[in-house]
């Protein structure tokens, strides 16, 4: 692998237009990462998978080309239909189109950025790998008491003329003081057999609020990885809702560091999973200042040979007094052969907090679903019912209508 | 109607049904008292469809055996049950619920379904009838219901789903006199030459305001005794043990 992405990398940032500076430091991440190479199960991070042989099984051998130099037509039917949204719109890795057309011109910024050295410090390699590859970053600022108008959604896709590529997209957001972001991910892939690292970072400044709603919905064969960094200055909001369903292997990671008092996060998700599908949700809560909350509410239903692992972190340094610490993680199990990995991390060294953490897994009630069946309702309409029934009071968690209601719809959900 | 022959049922290896017979006609109300223990909602539970019994011998409903339909066929044909323990159901609305259920029996008897401001009105026609606190509907089912909140969610499902046999697993334990009466005046509403009742319960007392055609005593599994109202209270009278 090692001369081939030296090969890859010279030939993507050949043309790429990117100064001889920011082409060197890049260089650096790559050297760092073919040092480390992908991240293996001896990592906490990764003890539930290894992401090499899932590349190996899935893809086969990776190419770290991407082609940066000549555009990708966009395909406007896989823009939400019903909802007004500002667009970014990722085709193959490559930004095709930025559009901030309901807002006010002078509230946003955005502006092509660098890497910056400090970030060479990371123990994540696929965020080395990332900034390796990515192309020009961009990094969206909203203004002081600036409150879009109108979600953002950035469109992570691709088109089937790529297969066994890595693919990387990488964002940087700033949100100053009493501004406000509605952020939707949206998954969407013509491709297959790719491998899509997306790696964001967030700046809330103080009173500032968040909301990114991820979604992977469509069915898929590419493996994705998603790591937000947030940082949160005092009193900010942050919500992070997970829609993971739709790639063959799909692993989000949310670091989050409550960094200002009052500052509060929350992580909702739901894993809805059918047919050898392996979908994770990594979060570490870093509680660092006093009176700040974290809320963690994850919930998998899980089909024949498929598995989830919740990986769910609150640490709180001894600084970090009136910590509000909440997780809890549920599963249902359709079948003998899924499987669910729940492994809750408390880091606690501070002595007043209220910290609780639980998880559980178990099959379809089937007392449940005789009561159900009694009434009339058919085998199928009985376990539709109880399951969405189960994923009701997270999907009840997103705290924007308008998302609710798209992430009720496309998930089939009825009123 | 219904007629069980020679029913037996085991579960883990443990005997509950040794030899039960039951004939109802159409327009009969049968009520069956007997100890906890008896098998009663075991009964129940198998007339209803609920796997994981060993069962031998005859169940047919109208001329058809039971045994070779599922459990939401038998709904579909007109067997109900109104369960002891009511299961809650999170995050699935009352409203929801109902329709899908009433549509699915409607659908399955050739009947036109009902849109939603149809169902509305007939629900909330309903509830009135019994009583039911109508904000109820808009909940989820059954959760946070109290006891007999869930009891009378039972008897307006009855209610809507209109079925030829109705069984009552001891739908007034534990109800107040009031909701007793509630639960007797949906039974009576419903009562008529074709509809008929299986009526499982503890007291007589619901028998003063249902008045069964029989009384049927269940001890060890099978039918030890039966006759008209006057046995419920022979039985309230002197107890369980002078039958054995
Ligand atoms: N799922 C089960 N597993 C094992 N034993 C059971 C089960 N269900 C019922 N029983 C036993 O069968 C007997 C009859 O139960 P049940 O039909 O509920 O009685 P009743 O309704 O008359 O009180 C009881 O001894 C009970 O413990
Ligand atoms: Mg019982």
């Amino acid at each position: 692998m090692n001369e081939q992405i030296k090969i890859d990398f010279e030939k993507t940032f050949k043309t790429s237009g990117l100064s001889e500076t920011d082409v060197n430091l890049k260089k650096k991440f790559l050297d760092k990462f073919i040092l480390n190479g992908f991240p293996n199960r001896k990592l906490e991070n990764w003890k539930f998978s290894d992401i090499n042989q899932i590349i190996h099984k899935n893809i086969g051998e990776l190419s770290f080309f991407s082609d940066y130099s000549s555009s990708n037509k966009i395909d406007t039917s896989v823009f939400i239909d019903g909802l007004e949204h500002n667009k970014i719109v990722f085709i193959n890795g490559r930004v095709e189109k930025i559009d901030f057309s309901y807002e006010d011109d002078e509230k946003i910024k955005l502006n092509e950025t660098s890497e910056t050295e400090s970030e060479i410090k990371s123990f994540n390699s696929l965020v080395d790998l990332n900034n390796a590859f990515s192309s020009k970053i961009y990094k969206i600022s909203i203004k002081k008491d600036y409150h879009l108008k109108k979600p953002l959604v950035i469109y992570n896709t691709t088109n089937n003329k790529i297969k066994s590529k890595s693919i990387n997209i990488r964002l940087k957001f700033e949100l100053d003081q009493n501004s406000s972001l509605r952020l939707i991910d949206y998954n969407n892939h013509q491709s297959e057999k790719n491998f899509i690292n997306i790696f964001y970072d967030f700046e809330l400044k103080k009173n500032s609020i968040l909301k990114n709603y991820k979604i992977d919905n469509d069915h898929n064969k590419n493996i994705g990885y998603s790591f937000n960094n947030i940082n949160q200055d005092e009193n900010s909001f942050s919500e992070n809702f997970i829609l993971s369903s739709g790639s063959s292997f799909f692993k989000n990671e949310i670091n989050c560091n409550l960094n200002g008092n009052y500052s509060s996060a929350f992580v909702n998700g739901i894993i809805s999973l059918m047919n050898d599908q392996h979908h994770e949700i990594r979060t570490s809560i870093n509680h660092l200042v006093e009176n700040t909350k974290s809320y963690q509410l994850i919930k998998s239903v899980l089909g024949k040979d498929s598995k989830a692992v919740y990986q769910g972190k609150i640490f709180v340094n001894s600084q970090a007094q009136k910590t509000d610490g909440y997780q809890l993680s549920k599963a249902i199990l359709l079948d003998e052969s899924s499987e669910f990995n729940a492994k809750p991390e408390l880091e606690i060294y501070a002595d007043d907090v209220k910290c609780s953490h639980g998880s559980a897994s178990g099959s379809l009630d089937e007392n449940s679903i005789f009561y159900l069946m009694s009434r009339g309702l058919n085998y199928r309409q009985s376990k539709e019912l109880l399951i969405n029934g189960f994923m009701l009071d997270v999907i009840d968690k997103i705290t924007d209508p308008e998302v609710k209601n798209l992430v009720k719809n496309m998930i089939g959900l009825k009123e | 109607m219904l007629k069980i022959n020679n029913l037996s049922a085991n579960i883990e290896n443990k005997s509950i049904l040794k030899g039960f017979s039951l004939n109802i006609k159409p327009g009969e109300v049968h009520a069956i008292m007997g100890p906890n223990g008896s098998g009663k909602s075991t009964l129940s539970n198998i007339l209803s469809g609920k796997k994981g019994y060993e069962v031998t011998g005859d169940i047919l409903f109208e001329n058809k055996n039971l045994f070779d339909l599922e459990t939401e066929e038998r709904a579909h044909i007109g067997i109900f049950l109104a369960f002891q323990y009511p299961l809650e159901i999170p995050g699935v609305n009352t409203n929801i619920f109902l329709k899908t259920s009433l549509n699915a029996i409607r659908k399955a008897r050739g009947e036109k379904e009902l849109d939603a401001i149809e169902f509305l009105k007939l629900v909330k026609e309903k509830a009135k009838e019994l009583k039911f606190d109508e904000e109820k509907l808009s909940r989820q089912l059954n959760v946070g219901f109290s006891g007999g909140e869930k009891k009378k969610n039972e008897i307006l499902q009855m209610s809507m789903l209109a079925p030829k046999l109705s069984i009552l697993d001891e739908t007034d334990s534990g109800l107040d006199i009031d909701a007793l009466k509630i639960v007797a005046d949906g039974v009576n509403t419903l009562r008529n030459k074709e509809n008929s009742f299986l009526i499982i319960t503890h007291y007589q007392r619901l028998l003063d305001y249902i008045k069964p055609d029989f009384v049927h005593v269940l001890m060890n599994g099978k039918i030890i005794k039966s006759g008209g109202p006057e046995l419920a209270l022979e039985l309230e009278k002197k107890g369980y043990e002078s039958f054995n």
